[in-house]
Order: C-alpha cells, then structure tokens, then sequence
C-alpha cells in the first residue's frame, strides 16, 4: 500500500477502545496479539494491518471490520 | 496523562547493536595516535593493528538474547508489524553490504591492477572486506530498524 492510499486508511479503533471500558492501548494489543506501539501506530494511521488483524480487532470490539477501518479510496 | 512506551524487544537489539559499534569506533579513535605516539609509529602504521578493536563487535551475537523471552524460553512473538519492520531492516541491510562488499572487492583490484600492477589481491583483504561488509549490513539495518519505528512512532500514548 502506498504511503498516499494509506492515508486515505481511516480508523475508529481509540474511539472503540473507549467506548469499551476506557480499554487501554496495551490491553487490546494482549487481546489482539500485537505489540502496543503496532496499537499505536494503527490509531495514527501510519500502519495498515492485515485482514487477519483488522477481523481480530474488530472481534475484540464487537463490529465488524468495516465499523472499524474505513477507506475512502477510488 | 501520557506514560513511556517501553522499547520494543527490536529496538533494544538494534540499540544494542549500535552501541557495541560505537565502542570499537571510540577504542580505534583513541588507539591510532596512542599506538603511533608510543611505538613512534605514523598514524597510517598504527590504523592497522588498531583495527583489532573492532573484535569487540563479536559481541553482537549476544543480540540474541533481546529476541528471547526468558520467561515463556521461547523466541519472543514479533507481530505482523515488527516482522515487516524486521525483514525491510534486513533487506536494506543487506542490499547496502552487497553494494559495500562488491565495491570494496573491485575496487581493490582495480587499484591493484591498474596503479601497483599487482595480479594479486593480498589474502589479509579479503576477511577485511567481508568483515566490513557485516559491519555496514549490521549497522544499516539497527538504524533502519530504528527509523522505521520512530516513523510509526505517534505523541499520543495514552
């Protein structure tokens, strides 16, 4: 993925986070089976996951991978 | 109320790694002149026997001990992102050592060749451009490592 359509990658997974109990960063990586700062980098958007970790994260919340990550591309 | 995010165990081994160059480096600093003050040596005549201070990145195979999780004694998880981290690391690392080494080959023997008319490469070269070489693959790839997370890096840690 280019840097350019990655920007176009958006996500509500700290929005979900805190709507869940105020979940922390280090908490939903331990639920998801990834590195906090890969957590981090999500939340900025400067990391695009892999369909395994976006249906992970999105099981961890409750939604599908869609509430999670949405894309604006063409 | 931000908190610090410990250093992922990538991160510690290309600290690691960077700082045990970095010790050879000052040693053959400060060794060149001392050698050639003491034995009455120009600087040229004592850089080769100071290199001998860069034995000391043979501590670089300790690196492993940041990528093994003593607790569960297994190697520790890299999740998707660190494994690509890891392995763009280890390509740049290892496309700069080719490029090095190669260079460094012909370019000896064409100096060889070419200015001292010598058929033949000296065999000492030959593990000083191999072991430059790992030096240049070793270093590049620490700060490539390092970059990389500093790039993903956000100022929110909460």
């Amino acid at each position: 993925m280019t840097p350019s359509e990655s920007a176009q990658l958006k996500n509500r997974i700290r929005k979900l986070r805190f709507e869940h109990g105020e979940m922390t960063q280090q908490e939903l990586a331990d639920r998801v089976g990834a590195a906090r700062q890969t957590i981090i980098a999500l939340e900025a958007g400067k990391y695009a996951p892999s369909l395994l970790l976006a249906f992970r994260l999105a099981r961890v919340f409750g939604v599908t991978a869609e509430d999670v990550f949405q894309w604006d591309g063409d | 109320m931000k908190d610090s995010v410990p250093l992922a165990p990538l991160q510690r081994l290309a600290w690691f790694n960077l700082i045990v160059f970095a010790i050879p480096v000052t040693l053959y600093a400060i060794t060149v002149p001392l050698l050639a003050w003491y034995f009455h040596k120009s600087l040229a005549v004592a850089a080769m026997p100071s290199l001998g201070m860069f034995g000391i990145c043979g501590l670089w195979g300790l690196g492993n001990h940041f990528l093994y999780d003593r607790k569960r004694r297994t190697r520790v998880n890299l999740d998707e992102r660190e494994a690509l981290i890891y392995q763009r690391a280890n390509t740049i690392g290892m496309a700069l050592f080719w490029g090095v080494f190669v260079l460094s080959c012909m370019g000896v023997w064409a100096y060889l060749s070419y200015v001292r008319h010598q058929a033949t490469l000296p065999v000492g070269f030959l593990p000083l451009l191999v072991f430059a070489g790992m030096i240049v693959w070793q270093v590049t790839q620490s700060i490539a490592i390092l970059v990389q997370y500093k790039r993903s890096a956000s100022d929110d840690t909460l």
